[in-house]
This record gives structure tokens, C-alpha cells and sequence, in this order.
């Protein structure tokens, strides 16, 4: 799936806030575990910070040039649901504005 | 004695410690008890079922004050001139046990001073005998150093050579002596104990993040003392912790300085200064911006900096620590799992590129409570001494490959129940680093350190700000390394950068507190607050995160580092959406949001190693050197820009190379 690799060409910098523990970031959980290896495989330089934290509410958030960052909310979510997410933040990467961040290769 | 504490009665005591073993030899917890026919030593005597324990007969009132007297003959009556005045065990117990009048008409005894180094003074007279600081030095600290010689009326504490206590924590025996025989040297004379301001904050010369209560007078830090967190550090703290508070008083920063067309610094307004930073930034590309971060840096400067780079267009985001490049993805890759406190369940250890004793002292001295406890130790790394027996393994990858393949060592951490392995700077720093830990990995999966509910990999990092850094994600976006070579270099409290970091030709600016290396290589220079004149976030190895506390004043014009940034950012057209500190730790919570609790360790999750696996994927085949292990450490009591500037610790280290010469007088 091609927006996989599109992620460090998109954004700047994934980050991924869940509970150790609670029900609505079950699907958070699963997301990262299904999906994290996959992720920096295709993106091997690419943050995505995984923030565990107790009682905190699931949440996407992307960062891109410019130091501007979109938040969604997943929690709740299951892991289907969450890669639907990321996807749209991948897609809206590619019309936001780009600073000298996003020049040079990987 | 513990079962009377744990009922809520105070007993008296000299000699008696909690985490030391029981000596019985102050006499003073003397009570009495039911069908013994003489007064007993509380802290000696197991208490048993059934058995009645009276605290305040006439009997125990009676020995007390007889004790008293005894202890007393040979004490001189110097408490006026002493710096244990007001906080004396002996001073207290004496007027609340002792008799209303002497009967003591002889000589009193005297005894010479001992030389401990620059650290300790001692006035031996007054020593009352507890051995309380030979326990210490024993047991604790795991150096035989110090004991008792002589009989009776002539027995002396002291070290049994002209010697120098040579431990790192040697500071915590001031605070362990119950009378004014051991007291702090560089504190001598300076201040009254009533007198000062209590600040509780938090240690920065290591990333252990000891708990410290910081006294001061006026604008002054009069002295540093450990606060008790059984989590953390027990009651205990290294002596960098303990006596590099006067660097804060030399060397400092305090207006703006912007370097001139002759290459000399003049003093400026904070407005020229940010303008001329202005000016310096026109026509610099974004990429060509570079931010390098120091130890002493605190999370919310960091995340401020973090996100101005960002706005100017750079994700060119350094820590001088070593290691950038290192992934942050995974909490648990880079904290210490088991916990500090954890680690003492764990029931074997393996060091790797660790020097604990320099990195961490204080959890130096828990891997040697376990190892008292028969807990065994592995070390692959240099070959020190580290106050415990270990068994080397050798000091290079090649040994760990060979540890690897199949080994007693291997064999026995996979044995234990709960195997732990503390990775060190020395790994990290590494540039093959890839390579080793990947390696690291295999013996983790091979040993089976992480389990069901236990996860036993541990990195140990010597940097306070190093995981608040990792945490916030300070560190190279992913094209970072194609950025052009930086014309501007932003260094944010950093003195240790490489030379390899700052091209020539590039205008630099230093932000930090103290003139050093960073402040030399600057054109301008903005002077900020260390950290004992501010309230600020500091995560541990462990992953806890910690405030300190504003204790004194900031000197002249400096300013907290994160304000610098905020009113840098308003001057350069990129202003940041936070104005006040709590709405930086908000930003702060909206990033990593366990920064927000506070003084807490929120438990990091290891995702089935699925990071080391994508970290297999990326290092690939990529060959260790056969390069030795080292400590990121060389010189303990100089590690940072405080204890640089400190004239004890100064002292230290001369008095340490006089000892390696064999001269002992100093």
C-alpha cells in the first residue's frame, strides 16, 4: 500500500498517544502492535512516537512542515479504523505547504 | 526498636540506622523489659509475641541519663563554634534525656583530626563512637576505607592510613554522623541551619534525578542535601549532587552579550540581542538551521526550541549527549524498564558498556545491595572497580558474541527469574551502535529478559535532560542528514558538542547559564537560569518525570530558557502559541503527556519486541568494530558546565590524582 511509504514523504513526524490499559485505547494498542513494524520498515527514519501514558485518551497526531500538527481522536476506534485515520493524514500531507524540512533524500 | 517506631514511640538513638546493619554500641536506645532483669538495647533485640516493652520507667529514664553522662565526658562543650549546631542528634538528646548537672570534674580526652579530603571535615573529638559512617563507607558505599582503632578510653574512628575516603557518595556520612564530628567542608562556617530557606527540587548531574532539598540564604545556595524517595535514591546522593552548588556562584552569565566587529563581546539589551540574532537568520535557509540541545537542558526549553526549528523550516535537532540518531519511537528502548527500585527483584545482572559507579553512583550502590544479597553480576565493559565482585566477560562486542553464542553467563540469565541488563552510554555512544545493540537485542530474546511481567532491559543514561529529549522527540527529522551544512547553530546549554557539529564560519548562538566551551564558540549570548533558580521538568532514566523548584534568584538579566525562546520566536515572526509556563507543560502534555505527571513513573509498554524487530531491519548486517567498551564518563566530578565551574569539585580531582601518586597529605 502505497501511503505507507508516503508517511515520510508526507509528514514530519507521527505521534501516537494510548492508555496501558484502558478500553478505548484497545484499539490503539492493536494498531500499534499490528502496524508499527510494517510502518518503520517502510519509513526507517521516521519518528512515530509512541506516548504511552495512564487515563490518556487515544489520539493520532501528525506533524507536518512548519511546525503545524492535526490531532484526531481514536479513541475508541478499532485497528481498522485507526489506519483509515492515518491514511486521511497521509492524504493531507500531500497539500500542505512544505518548508526546507521536507528537502533533500531520505 | 522497629516494632516500638511502628507503634509510634519515639526511642533514642545514636548508632542505630535504618539501612545500616546494628551495631548496639551507643547504648542510648536502652529499654526495659519484662522478666529481664537489666535494660536492653532496643535496636539489637528482636521483639517476640507476648512480649511487653516499657519505654518510660524510671529504670529506662535512669539509663538514658546515665548513657548520657558517659557520652558526654568525652564531648567537648564546643556546640557554639560547631556546624551541627541546631540539627545535632546529641544536642537535642541531651536536653531532652540528660541531666540537669555534670559531675564531671577530669580532663576531657582529645583526638587529632583526620584528613577524609576536601569533602569531609572532621573534628574527631567530638566523635561519640556510633561507627555509623564505617557501616557506611562498608557497606554502602563498599569502600574499606574506614574503622576503628584502639581500645576504650583510646578508640578513634578514622580511616587506619592517612587515606582519602574515595567514594562517590563519601558526602552522605555528614548527613549520617549524629553529632558534629563529620560536617561538610565546603559548608564550614557559612551558614546556621535556622537561617536558611528549604527548597525541595531535584538533582540534575546525572540522570538518576536524586531527590535534593536545596538550602539557601538570600540569593545564595548554601547547600545541597539528599530527600528521602525510596523509588529514586533512598536517602542518599552523589557527592557531584551534594558539592557543585558553589559552580553556580562562578562563571555565570548575566546580560546579554553580542560578540562586536573586533571579536570582543559587549554587554547589550535583550532587544539588540534577539534583533541581532534577527539579522544573523536573513537569507539562512531553513535547513541550514541546527539546534544542538545540552545535558542540563530542561523538557520545556527543549519543546520550545523544538518547535520554533520547526516553524523556521528545520528538523535539524541535536543533543549533545551523543547518540541523536538513536530512535525515540518505543519508550521502553531507551528507559530503564525494571524501574530503579525494580531493579533490586531482579535476580541476575549483566552490565554492558556501564560504569555505574561514575554514571550513576547512588544506583551504583543498589546493584551493590543486590550483589550483597548474592544476586550475581556480569560486566562486559572496562574493567573497574565497581565496590562489588562481577564476573568479567570481557570488554568488547566480540565478547558479547561470544556470551551470545553460548556461555555459563547466558546459561544463568536465562536460569533466573527475573534477569535484568543495563545497557550503558558506553553502548550508545558508540558508532557502531547499531551493530551492538542489535546484538543486545538477540541476548535480551536469547535470555529471555523480558516476560510475562518482567521486562529487565534497562538503559542507563548519565545526561539529566537525555530522556526528557527522547520523550519530546528531540532528535533529526528524517532528512536531516541531507541538510546542507548549517550556517546557523542555536546551542541551547550545550558545552560538549563535537567539533565536527558547528561548521566554521557559522554564526552561533549560546543559551545557557554558565561561559564555557558553547559560550566561547558564540556570537551572541543569552544568559538563562540553571536549575536551581527555576521550576522546571526533568525526566530519569527511569522514565520519572521531576520538577524542580525555583530556589534563589536568577542572577542579573537571565531569564528562564523557555521565555528566551518564546520572545526569540515573537522577534523572528514565528510566535508560539504558549505564553506561560503552565501553558508550555500543556503543550508539553500534548506531546508526551506522562510529562504531566508528575513524580510519577508511568510504566512503558514493550509491544512484543516488535520495535526490535523493525530495528533488525534497519541495522541489517551491519558489522561491530572491535573498538573496547568505554564510560562516557572519564572524570566524574567533572561532568557539565556546573561542575566545571566548581572549585570543589576542582578539588577533588586534585585531590584524587595527589592519592593516584601516592602522596596522601594534601
Amino acid at each position: 500500500m502505497a501511503w505507507r511509504s508516503a508517511l515520510s514523504k508526507n509528514l514530519q513526524e507521527l505521534r501516537v498517544h494510548l492508555c496501558q490499559s484502558s478500553k478505548g485505547s484497545q484499539g490503539a494498542r492493536d494498531f500499534v502492535l499490528g502496524s508499527y513494524q510494517e510502518l518503520k520498515k517502510a519509513n526507517p527514519k521516521f519518528p512515530i512516537l509512541v506516548r504511552e501514558c495512564s487515563g490518556v485518551k487515544a489520539r493520532l497526531i501528525a506533524r507536518y512542515d512548519y511546525g503545524v500538527e492535526q490531532n484526531v481522536p481514536v479513541e475508541g476506534l478499532d485497528k481498522a479504523a485507526i489506519t483509515k485515520e492515518l491514511e486521511k493524514l497521509v492524504k493531507k500531507g500531500e497539500s500542505m505547504p512544505r518548508s526546507t524540512e521536507s528537502e533533500g533524500s531520505l | 526498636m522497629a516494632a516500638c517506631d511502628a507503634a509510634g514511640i519515639d526511642i533514642p538513638r545514636f548508632c542505630y540506622h535504618q539501612r545500616l546493619s546494628i551495631a548496639g554500641n551507643c547504648r542510648m536506645c536502652l529499654v526495659e523489659v519484662e522478666k529481664s532483669p537489666k535494660p536492653v538495647a532496643s535496636c539489637a533485640m528482636p521483639a517476640g509475641p507476648g512480649m511487653k516493652i516499657k519505654t518510660d520507667t524510671p529504670l529506662v529514664k535512669k539509663a538514658r541519663e546515665g548513657v548520657m553522662e558517659f557520652l558526654l565526658i568525652n564531648h567537648p562543650l564546643d556546640c557554639p563554634i560547631c556546624d551541627q549546631g541546631g540539627e545535632c542528634d546529641l544536642q537535642d538528646q541531651a536536653m531532652h534525656f540528660g541531666s540537669d548537672r555534670g559531675r564531671f570534674t577530669e580532663m576531657k580526652r582529645a583526638v587529632d583530626d583526620k584528613n577524609l579530603g576536601p569533602l569531609v571535615k572532621t573534628v574527631m573529638t567530638r566523635c561519640i563512637h556510633c561507627t555509623r559512617c564505617v557501616r557506611f563507607a562498608t557497606e554502602i558505599a563498599g569502600v574499606q576505607d574506614m574503622g576503628i582503632t584502639g581500645r576504650g578510653r583510646d578508640s578513634e574512628v578514622g580511616t587506619y592510613v592517612d587515606k582519602l575516603l574515595t567514594s562517590e557518595l563519601s558526602g552522605n556520612v555528614i548527613d549520617l554522623c549524629p553529632v558534629g564530628a563529620l560536617t561538610s567542608k565546603p559548608f564550614a562556617f557559612t551558614a546556621r541551619n535556622w537561617e536558611l530557606k528549604n527548597t525541595e527540587s531535584v538533582d540534575v548531574s546525572d540522570a538518576l534525578g536524586a531527590n535534593i532539598r536545596i538550602d539557601s540564604r538570600g540569593a545564595e545556595v548554601m547547600r545541597i542535601v539528599p530527600r528521602l524517595n525510596e523509588d529514586v535514591n533512598e536517602e542518599w546522593i552523589s557527592d557531584k549532587a551534594r558539592f557543585q552548588y558553589d559552580g553556580l556562584k562562578r562563571q555565570r552569565l548575566s546580560v546579554p552579550l553580542v560578540k562586536g566587529k573586533d571579536g570582543g563581546f559587549r554587554n547589550a539589551h535583550w532587544s539588540e540581542a534577539l534583533l541581532a540574532i534577527q539579522q544573523a537568520l536573513k537569507g539562512v535557509k531553513g535547513n541550514e538551521i541546527k539546534a544542538i540541545a545540552g545535558k542540563l537542558s530542561d523538557a520545556e526549553a527543549m519543546i520550545a526550541l523544538k518547535d520554533l526549528m520547526n516553524r523556521l523550516g528545520s528538523g535539524n535537532l541535536q543533543h549533545e549527549a551523543g547518540f541523536s540518531d538513536l530512535d525515540a519511537d518505543v519508550r521502553s528502548n531507551y528507559l530503564m524498564n525494571t524501574g530503579i527500585s525494580g531493579i533490586e527483584k531482579a535476580d541476575a545482572v549483566l552490565l554492558i558498556g556501564s560504569n555505574p559507579r561514575l554514571e550513576s553512583p547512588v544506583f551504583n550502590a543498589r546493584i551493590r545491595k543486590m550483589w550483597l544479597e548474592g544476586v550475581p553480576v556480569y560486566l562486559i565493559g572496562s574493567q573497574v572497580d565497581l565496590t562489588y565482585a562481577y564476573t568479567y566477560l570481557g570488554n568488547s562486542p566480540e565478547a558479547l558474541t561470544k556470551v551470545l553464542k553460548n556461555s555459563d553467563a547466558l546459561k544463568r540469565l536465562k536460569e533466573a527469574k527475573r534477569p535484568a541488563v543495563i545497557v550503558g552510554p558506553g553502548v550508545l555512544k558508540r558508532s557502531d551502535r547499531d551493530a551492538v545493540l542489535q546484538q543486545v537485542h538477540g541476548l535480551v530474546e536469547k535470555a529471555e529478559v523480558v516476560k510475562e511481567g518482567w521486562n529487565g532491559y534497562n538503559v542507563l543514561h548519565d545526561a539529566a535532560s537525555r530522556v526528557a529529549a527522547l520523550d519530546i522527540g528531540f532528535l533529526p527529522s528524517a532528512r536531516a542528514s541531507a541538510a546542507p551544512p548549517a550556517k546557523f547553530v542555536y546551542l541551547l546549554g550545550s558545552d560538549d558538542w563535537q567539533e565536527s557539529d558547528i561548521p566554521e564560519g557559522a554564526f552561533v548562538v549560546y543559551q545557557g547559564h554558565h561561559g564555557d566551551r558553547g559560550a566561547s564558540r558564540a556570537d551572541v549570548i543569552l544568559p538563562a537560569a540553571a536549575y536551581t533558580e527555576k521550576s522546571a521538568t526533568f525526566v530519569n532514566t527511569e522514565g520519572r518525570a521531576q520538577r524542580t523548584k525555583e530556589a534563589v534568584p536568577k542572577p542579573g538579566d537571565s531569564r528562564e530558557d523557555w521565555q528566551i525562546l518564546v520572545a526569540l520566536a515573537e522577534v523572528l515572526k514565528q510566535p508560539l502559541p504558549y505564553k506561560t509556563l503552565n501553558a508550555v507543560r500543556e503543550r508539553l502534555a500534548e506531546v508526551a503527556p506522562h510529562l504531566q505527571h508528575v513524580d510519577e513513573r508511568e510504566a512503558p509498554i514493550w509491544l512484543n519486541g516488535e520495535y526490535f524487530k523493525a530495528f533488525a531491519s534497519k541495522a541489517g548486517k551491519a558489522a561491530a568494530s572491535n573498538k573496547e567498551f568505554r564510560s562516557s564518563i572519564d572524570n566524574f566530578y567533572m561532568t557539565d558546565v556546573i561542575s566545571r565551574s566548581s572549585q570543589v569539585m576542582a578539588k577533588c580531582v586534585q585531590a584524587k590524582g595527589s592519592m593516584r601518586q601516592g602522596s596522601y597529605a594534601s
